[in-house]
């Protein structure tokens, strides 16, 4: 175990199994979409019955704007926000937030370890960054995946430039700090590795329901701004070929405030089983 | 030795909701002693130490350990401390030698003692390079021993720290513990198997209920502790009222019948009880088990308002 920050690679060493298969799996799908978008003429998609797709499909095609799902970025963008590619995110993030305090304090070994001199705040900042670890490594492996298939592929790379790519990864990562701080913050405060999952869980599938259902249905339409997915728009980033700052910055903020309220949380409370 | 106490728990009270942890516990431990802390399942021992080594936070009351508040000053405690759950958990996937290293990086200091105390409980290189979870009992008991002790600790807290261990390696732990008295360090063991706490501590503190019932030497619990009266009838009658000793619980056997008197009662006990049917008397002192018992029936109660 290594001496330097040994709470973060205690992590990443204990859930390291997961983490592969995980980097695998999301090579393998984001590969797959791109295969997908190159070999079909997107419009082809929904053409056959005259229609367009309608206008909810935006919240499977990563974009709040006038992206399509019936477009490369569109379907490149489907990629990056579907229900695989978020179950593998809150697979990342419910496991290593939940082993952050909770799993701990369920397992009993928070005691062997908060007895050290180890600050509640170190436990807290080791654990966050082994979160953010896995995080940017989740949503690199999807943004390299892409990048290379946009690359080989010219139809695809004419719609969509490469900077736009990395633009969606990093709209990724600031989804994945979106989820991290609240999840951190029922770590903080849980005392069951069940809890942090569910809550995980739900934060990421009540949020895309609640993105889809807003723009289905127009009375719902303002519920769109409690959903990480709005913010959340990898369609939006692929076409404009550059990252929505605003966006991201409520992404990285929301982050932030649940990392911050996990650290009021786990300072006041009792650490034992 | 330090002026200082090593432990000052003044008036400690933990509370879970409505549920009483400890209520007003008042403790003293000097620095390089031996102290040992006794009570049954649920007595609050475990509830006290977790709030010596900041783990918990006091409801009420105050806590010092080595003059420090253990939470607020963690930093500056923790350095120094050296503690094994009774409910001790490791990280399954990692062997022993990993574990060990993992919680002297989270120390902050070097073990200086890992090899000897290795040694000394037999946990060789084969055995730490195995993985936790394929430990017995008391493989993990010695792995907890050898990460409490192996950064040399000014003081040592204890819990349960004989559970699971076999007869040998218990002597060999309370070898060690002679050694960590002998280099001035102070022990706070926690315990509910007396004999341990009789052979290894100079103090004991009892609690019952959450409360402290008594802090004692052990060679005063010892003279304090009751006498047990056993008396033989001949009459065949079997079990009868015996009056005044009845508040005393007579267990009867038969025509034999034992009482467990306090020491100061003996005599009177005696000439209540010895009548024409009585053909045989023994006295002697109850063993430390059942002087605890005792204390655990009576001590607590007396107390009470």
């Amino acid at each position: 175990m290594r001496s330097r920050w040994p709470l973060l690679w205690l992590a990443l060493y204990r859930r390291r199994r997961m983490l592969v298969a995980l980097l695998l799996g999301m090579v393998a799908f984001e590969a797959l979409i791109v295969v997908v978008a190159g070999a079909l003429a997107p419009q082809e998609l929904f053409s056959a019955g005259g229609k367009g797709p309608p206008g909810a499909y935006q919240a499977f095609s990563g974009s709040s704007g006038s992206v399509s799902i019936a477009s490369y970025p569109g379907l490149l963008g489907a990629g990056l926000t579907h229900p695989f590619w978020i179950a593998m995110q809150l697979t990342a993030i419910g496991s290593l937030a939940a082993a952050a305090v909770a799993a701990d304090v369920e397992s009993g070994t928070v005691e062997l370890v908060m007895v050290r001199p180890v600050s509640r705040a170190r436990l807290l900042a080791e654990r966050t960054a082994a979160l953010m670890l896995a995080a940017l490594a989740l949503n690199l492996a999807a943004t390299l995946t892409v990048a290379a298939g946009v690359a080989l592929s010219p139809d695809v790379h004419r719609a969509v430039p490469i900077g736009g790519v990395f633009a969606a990864g990093v709209m990724g990562l600031g989804f994945a700090l979106c989820l991290i701080g609240p999840a951190m913050a029922v770590s903080a405060a849980g005392r069951r590795r069940a809890q942090v999952i569910g809550a995980t869980i739900a934060i990421g599938a009540v949020g895309f329901a609640v993105n889809f259902i807003a723009l289905a249905w127009s009375p719902a339409a303002p519920l769109r701004f409690l959903s990480p997915f709005h913010y959340y728009t990898p369609g939006d980033a692929l076409a404009e070929g550059g990252i929505l700052w605003p966006q991201l910055g409520i992404l990285v903020g929301a982050g932030a405030l649940g990392t911050l309220l996990a650290h009021v949380l786990l300072r006041r409370r009792d650490l034992a089983p | 030795m330090d002026e200082e106490p090593a432990i000052e728990l003044s008036a400690l009270t933990k509370t879970y909701g409505a549920v009483v942890g400890v209520e007003r516990l008042s403790l003293t431990v000097s620095s390089g002693e031996v102290f040992g802390f006794l009570g049954p399942n649920g007595a609050g021992k475990t509830t006290t130490l977790r709030c010596l080594v900041g783990l918990l936070r006091p409801t009420g009351g105050s806590v010092k350990v080595l003059g420090l508040d253990p939470i607020t000053d963690h930093g500056r405690v923790a350095p120094h401390l050296g503690y094994l759950p009774g409910e001790l958990r490791f990280y399954p996937e990692l062997t022993g030698a990993q574990t060990l290293d993992l919680l002297s990086a989270l120390q902050g200091a070097p073990a200086p003692a890992r090899g000897d105390l290795c040694a000394r409980l037999g946990l060789t290189d084969e055995v730490l390079a195995r993985p936790v979870s394929g430990y017995s009992r008391g493989m993990k008991q010695k792995l907890g021993l050898v990460q409490a002790m192996q950064h040399d600790p000014k003081l040592l807290v204890l819990d349960e720290p004989t559970e699971g261990l076999d007869p040998l390696v218990q002597e060999t732990f309370y070898a060690l513990l002679l050694d960590m008295a002998a280099a001035g360090r102070t022990v706070l063991l926690s315990s509910h198997v007396l004999p341990e706490v009789q052979r290894t501590c100079g103090r004991v503190a009892i609690v019952r209920e959450g409360r402290l019932v008594t802090v004692e030497s052990v060679a005063g619990l010892r003279e304090a502790r009751a006498r047990r009266i056993r008396l033989a009838f001949a009459d065949g009658l079997g079990s009868r009222p015996l009056g005044a000793a009845e508040r005393w619980a007579p267990r009867w056997h038969g025509n034999r019948v034992e009482l467990l008197v306090p020491p100061s009662e003996v005599v009177g006990a005696l000439r209540g009880l010895l009548g024409p049917a009585v053909v045989d008397v023994t006295v002697e002192e109850a063993g430390l088990d059942e002087a605890f018992l005792d204390l655990y029936r009576t001590g607590g109660r007396e107390e009470e308002p």
